[in-house]
């Protein structure tokens, strides 16, 4: 159990009770998981953030590592979409973490978006839900809003297709709610909602709404379709009732349960139970206040496999001082995928 | 157009190769281009690249593509004709995208065939046979290579969708095609004169093989060399390291001293996207049982271990075991094409009668790994470029 979780997300932060968490969750899957007993032979309990171990989050794609102790039962596997690599990673999940995550996610999001329950409406397809024992990466990020959900439906009638929006369903779903929670990966948010020529019943009735569109997924598409952050945002935001948002989360299905939302300053904060560091790739020490490197991100609620500390292939930097957004603790700025040159060869890779 | 008849003296008689240049004018003006080259680094090329073509277009490399296939050249005529050589026609080649060096050596060979060439670049790629082209024909002086390369050197970039693949194969006599299996299947399959042929230069891997005795701290310096110009991504880099000797210990000291000798080697600071798969691949490596070792910054993984663990890959990850000659050629893959050696004595029968056996296309000291010629992949694909016409 985490004592942590059950504290404020943002409040005040107890390094010493993390790194205690986190040593005893490290030794749990260094004695339940012989892979990664491998990669950390003679490890020593932390004394510093910076020494609790990691795994790249690039070995989740090709080996599955599972703390199969008692008291552990599995119960899905999360997929990432692969979309970089073409080899998706493979997360198991386990009863006790996946309550844990769900705390997690709830307490996060209820501080960005407030505690109301609202129809929760996701661009994604019913379908989706169906694939037996697996859950996608899109699927997982919406399921993470299901506790501010008093309702949710599904408006793709084809997962893959944005024009496969189904508005008489939209319409269904809605009702009389003046309040919706609408989520997306961001390039569907933006090819099925905000680029979708609206039936007019539809544009008035959305007039009347507050809308708090939350999307996930990174921005990547988005700057192929060379649309700016203030333009994605202000075309979802037009025609609709005043007091509607966009809130942009990142997160990685190594690392459920932790969002990532965009605060109002623009940056991201990190909630007690979880921590980020910055590392030079190319000597893995720690990275000053400031400047960028890889994003390590660390929680204390991965139970059935060691992904509670995740090395990323994302670049960041932490931001020192206070945010003026009123959040404590620290927060920090995503700035992109490592970027990656062509490598030549004989045409074998 | 006029013939230059070249003679290359055989042991029962004379081959007259006919070429549309004097040869003696182009392996000239090759070398004159040689000393622009030594002046300039042009993009997309890299040092080594770079370095490595000004050495192929040596003189005497390129005057051995003829003395390997037709024997020593003669000025005039020592005995009878037996066979005239004349350039077979249209040669088209595919480069793909991600194609190296193989691109430009191919039309520097090529280009002595005096046979018209068709080259078709990817499209997603740094074009670096698109690039030397226009290099040598911007900086050569007049004369007949000059000529060659802007009369008889066509290059293109299209897609795969375009129709200019199924012209390349109708109108070429002779076919080269780098790339995967399925696309070298693909061009082949396309309608082409019945008497044209064809080599595909597909996927294949190396490795390099090393008895205990030959590990002297200068052959591992070139084994750092010729793997880190394009560590996995080049078929002809190798992927593994076989130490010749029955005991695993022996592998990981020698992890241990190319991992000291990295830096001495390679000066250069990995991309950070290099840097960051090798730390993936150093923690897949030691879950799979590898004793793992990142080299300096990152730029390496160098993993030691028995012959039969799994196989882990990345882009800078090299396997180091130890095993003997029969169970390093067992565990050969399906797909081997150079294994570059440090050995005592290669030429020993024990080694011929082991190469008789095995699907290894080349066996070359290490530093010659990356050595591109007339004969590859088990094909002597220039000599093809020919036709050899029988005289009585």
């Amino acid at each position: 159990m985490s004592q942590l979780l059950e504290r404020a997300a943002y409040g005040p932060r107890n390094e010493v009770l993390f790194i205690q968490e986190m040593n005893i969750l490290t030794r749990h899957h260094l004695d339940g998981c012989p892979l990664y007993a491998k990669v950390w032979l003679g490890w020593q309990p932390a004394t510093d953030v910076s020494e609790i171990p990691f795994l790249h989050v690039g070995v989740f794609k090709h080996l599955e590592f599972k703390t199969a102790v008692p008291g552990i039962c599995y119960e899905r596997t999360l997929r990432s979409s692969g979309t970089t690599s073409g080899i998706a990673s493979r997360i198991p999940l386990d009863t006790k973490s996946s309550h844990f995550q769900s705390c997690s996610s709830a307490a996060i999001l209820k501080d960005f978006l407030g505690e109301v329950p609202k129809p929760l409406l996701v661009l994604d397809s019913s379908r989706s839900l169906q694939t037996r024992g697996e859950v996608s990466a899109r699927i997982a990020a919406a399921m993470s809003l299901r506790p501010l959900a008093s309702d949710i439906s599904f408006l793709l009638d084809e997962a893959e297709n944005p024009a496969s929006i189904n508005w008489a369903r939209f319409e269904c779903s809605s009702g009389e709610h003046n309040d919706l929670l609408v989520y997306g990966f961001t390039w569907m948010l933006w090819l099925a909602w905000a680029t979708q020529e609206k039936p007019p019943a539809i544009r008035h009735a959305l007039s009347n709404k507050r809308i708090h569109f939350v999307h996930s997924g990174g921005w990547k598409k988005m700057e192929s379709l060379n649309v700016s952050r203030e333009q994605f945002n202000h075309d979802l935001l037009q025609g609709l009732a005043p007091g509607s948002s966009v809130l942009d989360f990142y997160g990685l299905v190594e690392q459920a349960g932790i969002i990532y939302p965009l605060c109002e300053a623009g940056f991201r904060h990190v909630p007690v139970w979880a921590d980020v560091l910055v590392r030079d790739p190319l000597t893995l020490k720690p990275s000053a206040s400031g400047n960028t490197g890889l994003l390590q991100l660390l929680n204390t609620l991965a139970w059935g496999a060691p992904y509670h500390s995740v090395l990323t292939e994302d670049l960041g930097r932490i931001e020192p001082g206070p945010c003026s957004c009123g959040r404590s603790g620290a927060r920090f700025e995503v700035i992109g995928r490592v970027p990656k040159a062509e490598l030549r060869g004989c045409a074998n890779v | 157009m006029s013939s230059h008849l070249h003679y290359f003296g055989m042991a029962n008689g004379c081959t007259a190769v006919a070429l549309p240049f004097p040869l003696e004018q182009v392996m000239e003006q090759w070398g004159q281009l040689r000393l622009c080259m030594v002046r300039e680094l042009p993009p997309p090329f890299i040092r080594d690249e770079w370095g490595y073509l000004i050495a192929f277009l040596d003189r005497e490399n390129l005057q051995g593509a003829f003395t390997q296939s037709f024997g020593d050249p003669v000025a005039t005529m020592t005995g009878p004709i037996r066979i005239m050589e004349r350039p077979r026609g249209l040669v088209a080649v595919w480069l793909p995208n991600n194609v190296s060096l193989l691109g430009p050596l191919t039309m520097v060979l090529l280009s002595l065939t005096g046979n018209p060439i068709w080259l078709k670049g990817g499209t997603q790629s740094e074009d670096m046979s698109g690039a030397f082209l226009a290099f040598a024909r911007q900086r050569l002086p007049s004369g007949p290579l000059k000529k060659f390369l802007i009369e008889q050197v066509r290059h293109d970039v299209f897609d795969r969708e375009d129709p200019r693949h199924r012209e390349m194969a109708a109108k070429a006599q002779m076919r080269i095609v780098f790339g995967s299996d399925a696309a070298a299947e693909a061009i082949h399959d396309l309608p082409h004169p019945v008497g044209s042929v064809g080599f595909s230069f597909i996927d294949r891997r190396s490795e390099a093989w090393i008895e205990k005795g030959a590990t002297t701290d200068a052959l591992l310096r070139d084994l750092i060399k010729v793997f880190a110009i394009y560590g996995q991504a080049g078929c002809t880099s190798p992927r593994r390291v076989v130490l010749l000797v029955n005991c695993p210990s022996e592998a990981v000291d020698l992890r241990d001293r190319l991992a000291n000798l990295w830096p001495h080697v390679v000066q250069r600071q990995p991309a950070m996207h290099i840097a960051s798969e090798n730390i993936m691949a150093w923690q897949w490596a030691a879950a799979l049982g590898w004793d793992a070792r990142l080299t300096q910054q990152h730029g390496a993984v160098l993993a030691a271990g028995r012959i039969e663990f799994p196989e882990f890959n990345a882009s800078m990850c090299l396997r180091i075991v130890s095993g003997s000659a029969e169970q390093a050629l067992e565990s050969l893959p399906r797909n081997i094409q150079t294994v570059g050696y440090g050995l005592a004595h290669p030429g020993q029968p024990a080694w011929l009668d082991l190469l008789a056996h095995s699907g290894i296309k080349r066996l070359v000291p290490i530093p010659k790994m990356h050595q591109f010629g007339p004969v590859w992949d088990g094909h002597g694909f220039w000599r093809q470029a020919f036709e050899e016409i029988e005289i009585g």
